[in-house]
């Protein structure tokens, strides 16, 4: 039977496992910068569309938002190819974690609505936020953070159970934290 | 314990304390450098970006909201970098408190001092 499994051991040491758990938490840290800024963008590019209804997709507005539909798939991508070194993360059959399949599955829609987008803006000039080739942006961004607080969630939960961080006070976080652990984060029915 | 290829003694035994620096590489603690200097472009950048807006697009981008976005997006960009250092430093005896505390002055006051004497 031929296979694409990674060759990667049942269990590594605990120390491996909290140095390369932090590796993952570096780009997760360097993506949450840049999703903070986006937010600060929602405003830079609302504020534009006031003024002028839309000049190009290159002002600088646009920039910064299309820029961060680059940098976040490719960070998650970088956190996914990274992930394969910590066995713990797998997702069923040793796919990839499902947090992370979701955030990917997410960032392609709004990277396809980016040429969407385009072609409408083509005809009609109107920025308004309601209109249907928004859609998919506001939706494939959802599914995206849906993911990625899985995985987040997952990672830190790990690190509690390493010892490696202090483990949430709030009994409701720490409720999530265990069924994390137990891999019912996701649903109850596929662990 | 199962050990990848080039690890451990063969099958038999476990993993040595070289074997786990070997699997290990470049330890977190120890990356200070490189993360400091990740902030230090990617405040660059943001100021660069800023700048293009301002007197690429003055009409739509007026000076004052060009370094409001410039300093909030500082504000973000450090405490990022603030998290990035403090985490990976944590529980280790190794401390960088010093060259963070640095970095994020002199951005404070290259912040202050851009938004003070640029594109007016």
């Amino acid at each position: 039977m031929t296979t694409n499994m990674a060759q990667m051991p049942a269990l590594i040491p605990k120390e491996v496992e909290i140095q390369r758990l932090k590796k993952i938490w570096l780009i997760i840290i360097a993506m949450g910068s840049t999703a903070a800024s986006v937010e600060v963008d929602n405003f830079v590019d609302g504020s534009l569309h006031q003024t002028s209804i839309r000049d190009s997709a290159f002002t600088p507005a646009h920039w910064w938002l299309y820029s961060h539909f680059i940098t976040l798939p490719l960070g998650w991508a970088a956190a996914a190819m990274y992930d394969r070194k910590v066995p713990v993360l797998r997702g069923p059959n040793n796919s990839m974690n499902t947090g992370l399949k979701m955030t990917i599955l997410g960032y392609l829609a709004t990277m396809f609505t980016i040429g969407v987008n385009e072609m409408w803006h083509f005809w009609f000039v109107e920025e308004i936020f309601a209109v249907p080739n928004h859609w998919m942006f506001n939706m494939g961004v959802v599914v995206a953070f849906m993911g990625a607080l899985a995985y987040v969630v997952r990672v830190y939960a790990r690190l509690v159970e390493l010892g490696a961080e202090t483990p949430g006070e709030n009994p409701y976080v720490a409720e999530m934290y265990k069924m994390a652990l137990e891999g019912k984060l996701y649903s109850r029915a596929i662990p | 314990m199962t050990l990848p290829k080039g690890f451990g003694s063969g099958g038999a035994g476990g993993a040595s304390s070289s074997d786990v620096e070997r699997m290990i590489g470049k330890r977190v603690e120890n990356m200070t450098g490189m993360i400091t200097i990740s902030y230090i472009a990617a405040w660059l950048a943001t100021f660069g970006g800023t700048a293009a807006g301002y007197f690429y697009y003055p009409w739509a981008y007026p000076t004052p909201s060009g370094h409001f976005a410039f300093i909030v997006l500082t504000i973000i960009e450090a405490i990022g970098y603030l998290f990035c250092v403090k985490v990976m430093q944590e529980g280790s005896n190794k401390n960088s408190n010093g060259i963070v505390a640095g970095v994020i002055a002199a951005t404070a006051i290259g912040t202050l001092f851009i938004v003070i004497f640029v594109g007016h």
